[in-house]
């Protein structure tokens, strides 16, 4: 076991050694890595930092029955008591908005009173508004409701506010899809550059590869700091990675703030959580192992 | 120790290299392998390193038959047999002590004892001044003696050379002479390849003579059939 051990602090060494022989390159090498990786690592952050938001929105999607103006004075509340009797688990609240208490609110906004002042009577039809119970499937639930309850007596119009959290889901989705295909096609450049970087190191090691095999190195021995030349690329890509994402966030989240205030709310972006971030660094790092692993496979075959 | 029994070697559809060879080596003997260049002598110190593979016959180096032993049984093999070959193989991009080192971090001993075991390797070939140095820095001699140094750290049972004296002067050739002698004196079966017969008539307890890949007069004591 401790010689195990000491033969992988001897790869470590050698790992270092050979990053330390040539800097310049080395750090191009990271450099390109963590540019391509901190593109879905923005993206990611992004997604992440705007789903509670739409979570926020989605949970209280509300539906609006306008009924008929010439509606009988009780129909709203028959209406709100069937919507209570035959879908009391898909609807979380139902209450009425009398034609009354409707211009009463709008007569309270003084945008609207001086509009309203000028009519000779209350154009306002009743109203029952249904608030939506939290689950899955809500948009494509919200959409056979309001189908269903646009059909029913007295009832006029039947306004979806989820209509446009559909979209906005459609586009996250799309983003996810586009995102995973972003990160696939990073792991390829992962795996390319470090395969290309380990060949070089191998050709450029050659006569210390094949001396160390006279001298009986095992294959292990002979592969093992490019195991970790390949793992120790990425992982220090990676942390690069996360300081570009962190640098760019900055000038994004001061236009968001500006952008934010306008509609009075507040909203900031933010990296992806820590336990995520070393998730990722694991992960980067043992795709950059496995690709050294197959470079130097085919590569120090002499 | 080494027992090679008709032995063919040949590269592609060219000649033989080495044809119908069979010897056997005992522990502790000091062998010299003549002959003019091209006769072999480099294929036969390699096959017995187990660098290079028989095309036909069987080897045996201490106890394991090579034909029959695993690619990945083969590095623990080399360890037992120290190679010094005609090109010293020397790593420039390190000291001395660093190519000495080599061996010992491969059999993972811990830094200390390794360092200790290279400093008395290089001493035992007279290179304790300059365990530092770039073999770059050092003269023809001290170059094939730093490769003595780093093919016997790990204690190898057989020591093999080829023309380990070449380009030098008397001198020096005497004084490389000697180390590999001090070896053979303690027990290490040594082989070593050279043209020159002077060397032989010197330390050579048997010589093997060869010529276009046979053996033509191989003062073979023991050599079997």
């Amino acid at each position: 076991m401790k010689s195990w051990l000491i033969q992988h602090r001897y790869a470590l060494f050698v790992t270092l050694r050979r990053f330390a022989a040539q800097p310049f390159s080395s750090f191009t090498n990271i450099a390109v890595i963590a540019l391509a990786l901190s593109l879905p690592l923005i993206g990611a952050s992004l997604l992440v930092s705007v789903q509670p938001v739409v979570r926020q929105i989605s949970v209280t999607p509300e539906l609006t029955l306008f009924l008929k103006t010439q509606a009988p004075g009780d129909a709203a509340n028959l209406i709100a008591n069937r919507i209570r009797k035959e879908h009391s688990e898909l609807s979380a609240s139902v209450r009425v908005v009398t034609k009354d208490n409707a211009l009463t609110e709008l007569r309270n906004n003084p945008a609207w009173e001086q509009a309203l002042r000028v009519l000779p009577g209350n154009p306002l039809p009743d109203a029952v508004v249904v608030t939506l119970s939290e689950g899955p499937g809500l948009a494509a639930r919200a959409d056979a409701l309001a189908t269903r309850w646009g059909k029913w007596e007295n009832v006029d119009l039947v306004q979806l506010d989820s209509a446009w959290v559909q979209r906005l889901e459609a586009i996250l989705r799309f983003a996810r899809i586009g995102l995973f295909l972003l990160a696939a096609s990073v792991a390829l450049v992962v795996l390319a550059t470090v395969f290309n970087t380990v060949r070089m190191q191998a050709l450029s090691q050659r006569e210390e590869i094949a001396v160390a095999r006279l001298v009986g190195a095992t294959e292990s021995f002979v592969r093992r700091p490019f195991l970790y030349l390949g793992a120790l690329t990425c992982i220090f890509s990676t942390l690069l990675a996360i300081l570009i994402a962190r640098c760019v966030m900055i000038p994004l989240n001061n236009a968001l703030a500006s952008l934010a205030h306008s509609y009075n709310a507040e909203f900031s972006l933010g990296l992806l959580p820590a336990g995520q971030l070393i998730l990722a660094v694991i992960a980067v790092a043992v795709l950059g192992a496995l690709s050294a692993r197959w470079s130097v496979n085919r590569n120090t075959r002499f | 120790m080494i027992e090679f029994l008709h032995v063919f070697k040949s590269y592609g559809q060219d000649r033989n290299i080495l044809a119908d060879i069979s010897f056997q080596v005992t522990a502790g003997e000091f062998i010299f392998v003549a002959g003019p260049s091209g006769a072999g002598k480099s294929t036969l110190l390699k096959l017995i390193g187990g660098l290079e593979a028989p095309s036909r016959g069987s080897i045996q180096v201490n106890g394991q038959r090579l034909d029959q032993i695993s690619a990945r049984a083969k590095p623990y093999l080399r360890r037992a047999v120290g190679v010094i070959l005609q090109d010293t193989h020397l790593l420039f991009d390190r000291s001395a002590i660093d190519n000495v080192l080599l061996p010992l971090s491969i059999m993972g001993l811990s830094p200390t004892t390794a360092r200790s075991r290279a400093r008395a390797a290089l001493e035992k070939v007279g290179l304790s001044e300059k365990e530092l140095s770039n073999p770059i820095t050092l003269s023809g001699g001290e170059q094939q003696r730093l490769a003595i140094a780093r093919a016997i750290v790990n204690r190898p049972a057989i020591l093999i050379a080829d023309e380990p004296t070449a380009n030098l002067d008397p001198d020096t050739a005497r004084r490389i002479m000697s180390v590999f002698r001090d070896f053979n004196r303690v027990g290490v079966t040594t082989l070593i390849a050279s043209h020159d017969q002077n060397l032989m008539a010197d330390y050579a307890s048997r010589a093997f003579h060869i010529s276009a890949g046979r053996f033509t007069d191989s003062h073979p004591k023991r050599a079997q059939s």
